[in-house]
């Protein structure tokens, strides 16, 4: 007992440091994969008061840049609004439409703080469950993919963006004939670029081919542009292709975002709970 | 001043100035200023290891609420408030340092300043990277990154410092 007291005191200065930081990297380790304890990020009340604040200061900064997409949106959409349209055939009965049913809604969101020179990247939206965010809700901007949501307080959400290590969100590369399906990954360099895994190389890839996110998890609807292919080169000893894409949207001066809501989600995953699954 | 609210008063000011400023500036090549460790730098040197060490959890505490790293700058900071007391012991004069003095350029030196800081900023940014990226096969990339960001975080420390230094010969 008395070694061990004496082992203790000698070493307590180490003791204390390995104790500290065993904390430190344990709520590290646990916390990339999933989130525990909401204290400990952006989304508590004293941080988020304080990052509002500052957002408060600073939302101005871009404002002519994101008034000027947000009318050319405006026109877009505006364009197609049926009042605005020159009625071809007139004396017709107006129906509901029983051919489209809606499948995604968009709750808009204003990115209160972000990274983007991290190895993972989280922005944090001024938009929580009580408007209806969830884990696992797709973000997107005017320009193309965000993220997906990580986790979701009452007020505010926290997006784990494609500028992280193992976000996978499904994607396309659209081909003139057919389309490649693929994965986005990130390799923590530049903000501008990112990367496409699974891409068999029987297929030459054109440069500056789109690619646009393939709807099959039902997180994303289909054909929201993700990027464009700037590079692409075997890869040595596989049958793939190691593909560079400049994305389409620019994460270091984001600012209004969408959360996409999927209707059918319930629906979609009750469906594939149905899947035989292999016992190990 | 008192002594200990002279260090609570830095300790909020280099906090904000970290979590709202500096981790807000994308300057792009992997580039990512830090003054928290001037902060524990900064610290009278009789402050023993321990509470150090807690000071410096605290510190990095705040610093990873605000940059959602959950626990990367704690560990980084917490490391470099370990080492500190083995560095300025190496780099320290004989007879011990003076209680009166503080580990400031003005006070020790401007490369007293310069190598024991450059050398603890240098290890806390490696073990930063290091962690963030962990992986050795970019082990390029880890270096450019620690040389980057500490070079430049290095020149903003001797920048913060002769603000400290002015204001106080105006007083």
């Amino acid at each position: 007992m008395r070694n061990l007291i004496a082992f203790l005191q000698r070493f307590r200065i180490f003791l204390v440091f390995a104790m500290l930081q065993i904390l430190a990297l344990s709520w590290y380790v646990t916390y990339l994969s999933f989130p525990r304890n909401q204290f400990l990020t952006t989304n508590n009340n004293i941080a988020i008061q304080i990052l509002e604040w500052e957002h408060d200061l600073t939302k101005h900064f871009n404002l002519s840049k994101n008034n000027t997409q947000l009318q050319w949106e405006n026109t877009y959409w505006r364009k197609r609004q049926p009042q605005f349209m020159y009625q071809l055939s007139r004396g017709k009965v107006k129906i509901n439409d029983t051919i489209f049913e809606q499948q995604y809604t968009y709750i808009p969101a204003e990115v209160i703080n972000s990274s983007v020179d991290r190895r993972n990247n989280y922005f944090t939206l001024n938009v929580g469950s009580a408007q209806g965010i969830k884990r696992g809700m797709g973000v997107f901007c005017h320009e193309g993919v965000v993220g997906v949501i990580h986790y979701a307080s009452k007020h505010y959400s926290l997006v784990k963006t494609v500028l992280t290590e193992d976000i996978n969100i499904d994607v396309n590369i659209h081909m003139k004939k057919s389309d490649l399906p693929g994965f986005i990954k990130w390799d923590g360099r530049d903000p501008r670029y990112g990367t496409v895994t699974g891409i068999n190389n029987d297929l030459r890839i054109k440069k500056w081919s789109t690619v646009v996110t393939r709807g099959g998890s039902g997180i994303f609807p289909k054909g929201i542009p993700v990027g464009k292919v700037s590079h692409t080169e075997p890869i040595e000893g596989q049958a793939l292709w190691k593909v560079d894409i400049l994305f389409a949207a620019d994460y270091r001066r984001l600012q209004r975002v969408y959360v996409i809501k999927n209707l059918h989600m319930a629906e979609q995953t009750a469906l594939e709970a149905r899947i035989p699954r292999d016992d190990e | 001043m008192n002594i200990v609210y002279k260090h609570i008063i830095r300790f909020v000011v280099f906090a904000f100035l970290q979590a709202l400023v500096f981790n807000q500036l994308n300057i792009g090549f992997g580039i990512h200023l830090m003054i928290q460790p001037l902060f524990i730098m900064l610290l009278p040197f009789e402050l023993t290891v321990i509470p150090m060490m807690g000071i410096a959890f605290l510190m990095g505490l705040v610093i990873d609420i605000f940059s959602n790293t959950y626990g990367l700058n704690t560990s980084a900071l917490v490391l470099m408030a370990y080492l500190r007391p083995i560095v300025f012991k190496f780099y320290g004069p004989r007879e011990g340092y003076d209680p009166l003095k503080e580990p400031t350029s003005q006070d020790m030196g401007s490369s007293w300043f310069g190598l024991v800081y450059g050398l603890l900023l240098g290890l806390h940014t490696f073990w930063f990277f290091l962690l963030e990226i962990f992986e050795l096969g970019r082990f390029g990339f880890i270096l450019q990154k620690t040389i980057l960001s500490g070079g430049l975080s290095f020149l903003l420390a001797l920048l913060i410092q002769s603000f400290i230094l002015n204001s106080k010969q105006k007083k």
